[in-house]
């Protein structure tokens, strides 16, 4: 049974992502990409 | 367990907490001026004369203090031809001055040798000189005669001022798709990265999009080449409608309007999108009580833009993973209804939508500061220049391009 | 074709000092942070606040590694925090401080 996660960020949107389950989550496995991602700043619409 | 494990669960990807909003823009865009010195028959902003109510310089500077207290990261100045407003310069300089990066928009027609000089020398500030067509009789036809021939002087004088890698923006068209080799040439030659970006039915593009907005073969096209020329060519994001075919193109593939990013007006209006200059998309005015502060944090509009999308009509369609559902602004001005497809669904959704509106009058961009009044919503005939009879065969660009340098 | 900008190192050493990049505008949020680089203008999204507590602590702590167990990471996670430190050094984002 895993521990009770203390829920410390806003609650998710209505569209859960399964990959959100803590148990199936292993550190020494997750990508460091899961912690830095690189975005373009021409990369977003609304803007010229 | 230790405060960390309370982190173990997956992160949101980017793109599903940037639908969610933040707290402050990332980048915003900022029309400066209504005025320009050019009538683009597409113009988002219907810009043409200087709206008599304009923020002052004052006002200017106390929303790039209001900039920097939000650590908005960069504002992209516009207009009309911001260039045009006389203290531009001490604008873009208090901006720099105050941690915010600017990049502006600009026909070009005010980058002289010595400006030129000065924006290279400046490593806070970039420029974007538009373009919507490889040669004078493509560009002309929607931007005027001469523009070219201005745009390409800019160029010249920006290669010659060591400026590498300002931006040459274009707006795909009907009449354009058949040269994106030659904007990459013309790119290249200037040591400019090319930046394509979508027509939408905005402002006097209403007027044209029925004849300027690219067919299906021609979206095919331009997504085929898209994915073929990869990072080196900048989107803005603004073709992430195109994902429906399949692969997504580089960047957030999401609509950014009242969630990262937003349209400061002229006057001091906020719009959720500078292609969505109307009353449904204003969100407040940065003169009222809080500032924009408030008008992004609290609007009633951004709230509800940043609720989590449920897909509408689309929302049994296996690609609206991918495209969203496409551009708000383009179903608006066509008539459609938000939630559904997109008029350029790349899937034909939006053609039956289309055909329900029928002679029903979209929506009308509003204000409207063109210089010639605009008429009823009937399509403007866009006439591509005849052929100079002066001129050799030769319609390269490069020649085209040659041939319009001024020696001074 | 755009500038080539030194985009820095591609060999992360956690056991030097490092820092945040000059250029570099850090902007917390609920999520962790954005991080923003003047020069490259590149966009950093940091997923993590505990992520956001080391690289905001990095200009005061000895070493990359010390500026984690500072924040509270725990030792299995440690690879994890590292290789994300790495990421923003090979993108400029953080650089080695030289010892003062």
């Amino acid at each position: 049974m895993p521990d009770p996660v203390i829920e410390h960020r806003d609650p998710s949107p209505a569209t859960a992502d399964p990959a959100m389950d803590e148990s199936r989550a292993e550190p020494t496995l997750v990508e460091a990409d899961l912690l830095v991602e690189d975005v373009s700043i021409d990369g977003m619409c609304g803007v010229y | 367990m230790t405060l960390v494990a309370a982190e173990r669960p997956t992160p949101l990807r980017l793109v599903d907490q940037f639908q969610l909003g933040l707290d402050a823009p990332i980048c915003l865009t900022w029309e400066l001026t209504y005025a320009c010195n050019l009538a683009c028959v597409h113009c988002l902003s219907s810009s043409g004369r200087r709206d008599p109510n304009e923020l002052s310089t004052a006002e200017c500077k106390r929303l790039i203090d209001e900039f920097e207290r939000m650590q908005i990261f960069y504002v992209n100045i516009g207009g009309g031809e911001p260039t045009i407003r006389s203290d531009f310069w001490e604008l873009v300089d208090y901006a720099t001055a105050h941690h915010v990066g600017v990049k502006f928009s600009t026909n070009g027609s005010r980058i002289t040798p010595e400006v030129a000089q000065r924006l290279a020398s400046s490593d806070y500030v970039d420029v974007q000189i538009s373009l919507d067509g490889a040669t004078p009789e493509v560009n002309d036809a929607v931007r005027g005669a001469g523009s070219f021939d201005t745009a390409v002087r800019a160029m010249e004088r920006m290669a010659a001022a060591g400026f590498v890698g300002f931006k040459l923006s274009v707006v795909i068209t009907r009449q354009n798709v058949s040269q994106l080799d030659a904007f990459q040439a013309l790119a290249d030659r200037y040591r400019a990265q090319l930046r394509l970006t979508r027509l939408r039915p905005s402002g006097r593009g209403a007027d044209v999009w029925d004849e300027l907005h690219p067919t299906a073969e021609q979206q095919r096209t331009l997504y085929e080449w898209l994915l073929a020329h990869g990072e080196q060519v900048l989107t803005g994001d603004s073709f992430f409608h195109l994902a429906g075919y399949g692969e997504s193109l580089p960047g957030l593939n999401l609509c950014g309007a009242g969630r990262v990013v937003c349209l400061v007006d002229p006057v001091g209006d906020v719009y959720a999108c500078p292609f969505a200059i109307h009353d449904e998309f204003l969100a407040g005015n940065v003169r009222s009580p809080g500032g924009f502060d408030r008008v992004w944090k609290s609007s009633a509009l951004f709230c509800d833009l940043r609720r989590p999308e449920t897909g509408g009509a689309c929302a049994s369609c296996g690609s609206y993973d991918a495209c969203r559902g496409g551009c708000m602004a383009a179903k608006f001005f066509t008539g459609l209804p938000l939630d559904g497809p997109d008029p350029e669904c790349v899937l034909g959704h939006g053609e039956p939508r289309l055909a329900a509106v029928g002679d029903t009058i979209p929506p009308r961009p509003s204000p409207d500061h063109s210089r010639r009044p605009r008429g009823p919503a009937a399509p403007v005939a866009v006439a591509l220049l005849p052929r100079r009879p002066n001129r050799a065969g030769d319609e390269h660009p490069l020649a085209a391009a040659g041939a319009a340098h001024h020696p001074h | 074709m755009p500038p080539t900008v030194p985009t820095g190192t591609t060999d992360f050493d956690p056991s030097l000092p490092w820092a945040l990049h000059p250029q570099v505008s850090l902007r917390p949020e609920s999520f962790g942070a954005l991080a923003y680089h003047f020069g490259t203008r590149r966009l950093s999204f940091l997923k993590s606040p505990t992520l956001l507590a080391v690289v905001s602590s990095l200009a005061t702590q000895p070493t990359g590694r010390d500026a984690c167990t500072a924040a509270g990471v725990a030792a299995d996670e440690l690879p994890t925090y590292e290789r994300a430190l790495a990421t923003l050094a090979e993108s400029g984002m953080i650089c080695e401080r030289s010892a003062s």
